[in-house]
Parts: C-alpha cells; sequence; structure tokens
C-alpha cells in the first residue's frame, strides 16, 4: 500500500467538520481519536496522516511539503500568501473578515479616516485593504482578543472575523465594512501534486462529490 | 578589549549565507559533475559579470523578478543591479556578441543570483544557479535534449528521486483565444488554474454569459490533465483551436523522443501550468524531488527574450538551483562527507619530511602538516579529532628528537601511527603510500 497523504488540520474551529467531511469521503478518522495531545496521528484506514497545526501554519506546512494537503480557512490562506495550489472550496467553516469599529462612532467614511489604529489578527490583508482606499492606516498587530482593542482605546478600528456578528455586537461594535467572505479551503502542496498525483486527484475527486452532494441537499 | 569582536555584532545581511567544509565539498563536486555532464553534451561555458545595468537585466522578467532586484548606483548615478538570472545575461551575451556565430550555441553557466525573495528550501536571497541554454534550434528535437539533458543533470548530482513536469503554454493560450473573454475575466481565469482552484474555475465560467459547452468542457476537464503520457491523449478531446492542436503535438513529439532518451519514467506531463505563461514560448518544464515542497530546476522555450539584445533567436533552456539539490539530497538520505586530510604529518626537526610530503602529495595522497610541534601522541590524539586516520612522524621523535643525527635524509624511516598502532615505514616505501589511497 502507498505511503499515507499527509493532511495539515487546523486545531480548533474547523477541525470536526473537517474530520467528519473527510469521513463522509471515506477516509477514516485518527485511529485513536482527536481529543488527545499527540500531534500526529494516523488514519484508521492507513490512508492519510494527520498533523494537528494552528490553523494560521496550515498553509506554511503545506507550501513546505511537511504536509501534502490541507485544511485551513480562505481567510487564512489569503493572509499567509504562501505558494500552495487551491483545488477546492469545502462547504464549512464559514465567516467574514470585516472591518469593525464602535457603535458610537462618527458617521465618517473608512476613505476620510486619517491614520486609523487598527488593530487585527490579519495584517497583511487589513494593510492591502486600506492601501487600496488610500488610507495609510497604523496596524496593530494582535493575537488574540482583537474586539478589545477599541472598547479601551488601543484603535479606532478593528480586522476580524465574525460569523454571526454576536460577539461584536455584546461588545457594543458594529460592522463596518466586508474584507473577504471565507469558507474552508482544500490546498495542496505543488510538489506533492505531481509526485503523489494518484493520491492528491482521489482525496479531491472524494471530497468534490461530498461537496455536490452537501450542496445539492441544500437547494 | 571591548566586546567589539564579539560575535553579536558582526551580524550577516539577511539573505546571505556561508557554506562550510562538508557542504562547500557537495557544492564543488555537484558543479564538476554537471560540468562534466554538459559538456559530454556539447555545451560550453561561459562566466558572465555579477551586476549589470538594472534596464538590461529588467528585460521581459515579468513583474515579480523585477521587483526582487537588488539595485544600487554606480558612481555616475546610473542604475545598476545584481543579475536576478543567468538567463537574462546570456541572451544579452548572444544578442549582442555571438549572434553571428555558427548555430546552434550551447552554453553553460554555473554562478549566483540574487532576488529579494522570501528565502525558502535552502534559497537565500543569494542562491547558486547552474544552467544551460540551447540557442538558434526551435522544434522537438532541441525541446527533447533540454529536458532530457535535464534528467542528466538531475542524475549527475546525484539525486535518486526526482520527477520532471512537462507542460506547454501554448495549450492554455490556444484555449484563452477559443473562449475570447473580457481581459479581467482572463486575467482571473489565469489565476484560478494557477492555483488548480477547481470550485473557483466553475464558478468564473458560470458567470461568463453564452459559453459554448464544449468550451466549458475544455476549462473543466484542463486541471485534471495532469499525469503521464496519457493525458496528452485524453487532451486531444479539448482541443478547440489550432493552437491547442499544435501545443499537444509538439508534446506528443517530445514524449515520443524522451522515451527514445530512456527518460520518460522521470517525467510527468502538466497541461494545466500557466507560470511564466509570458515569457515561456513553447514548452516548459519544472523538477521536484519528494519531500522539498519546492521546485529544484526550471525551464522551457523562449523564443521571444533574444531578440530583444539583437537578432531574434530560438531558444530552450533551464536553470537548477544547487542549494535545494543539497537539501534534496539530504532528504533523500544521501550524507555529505567532510573532506579530510589522509596523513597528519610531523616534520619536526625533520627537513627530509616536507620533501616526503611534496611526493606524497603528487601521488594524490592528502598530507596536513602539524605546524605545533606536537609530540607523538599529541599528534595522534590531533589526528584523531580531526578524523584524519593516520599520524605520520619522523622515527628516532619517539623517544630521543635531540638526538638525531644532523643531516638525515629519505634513507629516514617514518614511523606511522594509525587504529592498528604503530609501524615503520621506509621514506621512499612508496608501495605502502599508494595503497592507502585505495582504503
Amino acid at each position: 500500500m502507498a505511503e499515507p497523504l499527509t493532511v495539515a488540520l487546523p486545531k480548533g474551529r474547523l477541525l470536526e467538520d473537517a474530520l467528519s467531511f473527510l469521513a463522509r469521503a471515506g477516509y477514516a478518522a485518527p485511529a485513536n481519536g482527536n481529543g488527545g495531545r499527540k500531534l500526529i496521528l494516523d488514519g484508521a484506514d492507513g490512508r492519510l496522516r494527520f498533523v494537528m497545526v494552528k490553523p494560521a501554519d496550515v498553509p506554511v506546512f503545506v507550501e513546505y511539503g511537511a504536509a501534502d494537503v490541507g485544511i485551513a480557512g480562505l481567510d487564512v490562506v489569503r493572509e499567509a500568501e504562501r505558494d500552495v495550489y487551491e483545488p477546492l472550496l469545502l462547504p464549512f467553516g464559514y465567516c467574514r473578515l470585516v472591518v469593525a469599529g464602535r457603535a458610537d462612532r462618527p458617521d465618517l467614511p473608512l476613505r476620510l479616516e486619517r491614520s486609523p489604529r487598527v488593530a487585527t489578527k490579519f495584517p497583511r490583508l487589513t494593510e492591502a485593504f486600506f492601501r487600496k482606499r488610500g488610507v495609510a492606516a497604523e496596524l496593530i498587530v494582535m493575537s488574540g482578543s482583537v474586539e478589545l482593542a477599541p472598547l479601551v482605546g488601543l484603535a479606532d478600528l478593528i480586522v476580524d472575523l465574525v460569523q454571526t456578528g454576536a460577539t461584536l455586537r455584546e461588545n457594543g461594535l458594529v460592522e463596518l465594512r466586508t474584507i473577504l467572505e471565507s469558507q474552508a479551503m482544500l490546498i495542496a502542496n505543488r510538489a506533492s501534486y505531481r509526485l503523489r498525483a494518484g493520491q492528491v486527484r482521489e482525496l479531491i475527486d472524494g471530497l468534490a462529490e461530498v461537496t455536490r452532494e452537501t450542496s445539492n441537499v441544500k437547494t | 578589549m571591548s566586546d567589539r569582536n564579539s560575535s553579536a555584532d558582526r551580524p550577516l545581511p539577511e539573505g546571505v549565507r556561508d557554506l562550510l567544509f562538508a557542504d562547500a565539498a557537495a557544492f564543488r563536486a555537484m558543479t564538476a559533475a554537471l560540468q562534466a555532464t554538459w559538456s559530454a553534451w556539447g555545451y560550453r561555458e561561459i562566466i558572465l559579470p555579477t551586476f549589470e545595468y538594472a534596464d538590461t537585466l529588467a528585460t521581459d522578467v515579468g513583474a515579480t523578478v523585477d521587483a526582487e532586484m537588488y539595485r544600487f548606483f554606480d558612481r555616475h548615478g546610473r542604475t545598476l543591479a545584481l543579475r536576478p538570472d543567468m538567463t537574462i545575461p546570456t541572451a544579452r551575451v548572444v544578442g549582442t556578441r555571438l549572434y553571428d556565430q555558427p548555430l546552434p550555441l550551447r552554453l553553460a553557466y554555473v554562478g549566483s543570483v540574487f532576488r529579494y525573495e522570501p528565502p525558502r528550501a535552502g534559497r537565500q536571497h543569494e542562491f547558486t544557479q547552474a544552467g544551460v541554454e540551447l540557442i538558434g534550434a526551435g522544434g522537438a528535437l532541441a525541446d527533447a535534449e533540454s529536458v532530457a539533458l535535464a534528467v542528466a543533470a538531475l542524475q549527475a548530482v546525484g539525486l535518486p528521486e526526482f520527477r520532471i513536469t512537462v507542460g506547454h503554454v501554448g495549450f492554455f493560450r490556444g484555449l484563452l483565444a477559443a473562449l475570447n473573454l473580457t481581459e479581467r475575466a482572463a486575467g482571473r481565469l489565469r489565476v484560478a488554474v494557477d492555483r488548480k482552484a477547481e470550485a473557483e474555475l466553475s464558478q468564473l465560467l458560470a458567470e461568463v454569459p453564452g459559453l459554448p459547452p464544449l468550451a466549458r468542457n475544455a476549462v473543466l476537464t484542463l486541471l485534471r490533465l495532469t499525469g503521464d503520457a496519457r493525458v496528452l491523449d485524453e487532451a486531444e478531446a479539448i482541443c478547440l483551436n489550432t493552437p491547442m492542436m499544435q501545443a499537444l503535438s509538439d508534446l506528443r513529439g517530445l514524449a515520443e523522443l524522451l522515451a527514445a532518451y530512456g527518460v520518460d519514467d522521470r517525467i510527468s506531463y502538466d497541461l494545466a501550468e500557466v507560470r511564466d505563461l509570458d515569457y515561456y514560448t513553447g514548452i516548459t518544464f519544472e523538477g521536484f524531488a519528494p519531500g522539498l515542497g519546492f521546485n529544484l530546476i526550471s525551464g522551457g522555450r523562449y523564443d521571444e527574450l533574444i531578440g530583444h539584445f539583437g537578432p531574434p533567436l530560438a531558444a530552450v533552456g533551464w536553470a537548477l538551483t544547487l542549494d535545494r539539490v543539497l537539501v534534496a539530497r539530504e532528504l533523500q538520505g544521501i550524507v555529505h562527507e567532510e573532506p579530510r586530510a589522509d596523513v597528519l604529518l610531523s616534520a619536526r626537526g625533520c627537513t627530509a619530511c616536507l620533501r616526503w610530503a611534496a611526493q606524497a602529495r603528487g601521488l594524490g595522497l592528502k598530507v596536513e602538516l602539524d605546524p605545533l610541534g606536537l609530540d607523538p601522541d599529541a599528534l595522534w590524539q590531533a589526528a584523531q579529532a580531526r578524523g584524519i586516520r593516520r599520524a605520520v612522524y619522523p622515527a628516532g621523535e619517539a623517544h630521543a628528537p635531540t638526538a638525531r643525527p644532523a643531516g638525515d635524509d629519505l634513507q629516514h624511516v617514518l614511523i606511522v601511527r594509525d587504529a592498528a598502532g604503530e609501524h615503520a615505514l621506509a621514506a621512499d616505501g612508496w608501495e605502502e603510500v599508494a595503497a592507502w589511497l585505495n582504503r
């Protein structure tokens, strides 16, 4: 039997959906479950090996070929700007990357801001968004609790992911603009796509099939 | 002394690195193997300048490489740049100096190139490229020679496993022409194909009104056209116009010749390869090795470049990144051995030993001289510490170094110490010395 494909999976919010999606495509979940602390897990059927990494690190594992393929949010993939293939969008992990500010913020278009301080975990996308509008934003790069920044006067605006918007509302923030509509994505290493073409193709086709079934159910 | 000399105060600038002993030796050995290979194929080496006018080097390189060039000023304020690749300087040499030489020209080069690109897989801002260009010949035979030589080169540098993927820009260009999209839609299509984004592609097609089903099907099938030579048969079904047919027939011809070269087991095809679409004019190829994740070698046909510098000439070639081959070899379990001397020789009070050293070196032995005046035990320890298998010192040294008669010569007896112990060696006993070389 061929050596298993290595799949980088994001720990956290996307993990459960990713594993169940793979299972529906006929790929067995890790034999020893995913609750433990092990970072490398073998699929029960020996077709896949899973490496569990921080979501933002999935693209780099795949770019370097440490994983042949990976599942990550489109937001993370665009922010990382790594040289990877993006064969499939997967129908879960929907969210939006938005610009938000305090609800009591003066009613001023973003393009007229002088030099807003913007807190975010997505510096590249944030920078690109404001630069495109001719606004010199001052980026404050954070690694968590971005919503807090405008409340304590650390930043004027934030750029962050929202699913329902409940967290923003609870903290007295409002969405001003959507930067990116995100969902989960299958990415692949350029060399693996060729050197292990058969296995990668089988995985893409399997997941594409489940994706089609899912969208048919919806409509 | 202040701590001015501490290492923390002498950082390296971003993007450069030192190669120490074992790596340096492996680098030189690979270079020598490449030189032997390309000269066996009739390629002649040229040595190119490290910097030139930025305008020259920016010719036809595309926005990415242009943005990655190291630029600086000369004393007259003209903008110079470090070469970001070797193909442009080669094209300049051909276009300005070699254009009336008998064709085809077969040129080869090796040297550093410089790019502000993030370090990836053994490649810093400065990295080493070796490559070949076959100039003044179009057609399948020239294409096949370039690809087959790429295979030979990767074998010569000692890489057990690798694969070269071949594409053809004419196939995608033909498809674009057949689709007749707006410029914006064509750009998006190209990005989607470059990222192999199948879902995005279907979505894109849904937004284009009035696209014939045949064309739609061709785009959707395109991304599946990657694999062994059988994909060339599958590609037949989606050809929409003559350019696509032509590209396919070029690749068929190439595949046949590569089979004749006996390298077809190293080759796969990818008709959806659209990298450097504006630069290349025919076949393109990239080489990959397991575990590396990045390409080691890339090349293709670029018939329009040399015309920027002189009379237009057809050209095909490739460049490989030695730094990445080094990493790929290690990933495949190849150990890079540190070069060691064969003998550590003490010449304490023995001028004849120097003559012995000269003669031994003439036989091909690596002889390192101890300049510290170590006694025999310390000499043997020093040899072991440095991985040298033999210590050699004048007889009599061990017991009564001062009692040596004056005027000793090569009749003198040397003592050899190795893992097995000590034994005497006549200073003119070259038979044994020669045998050391074939251990």
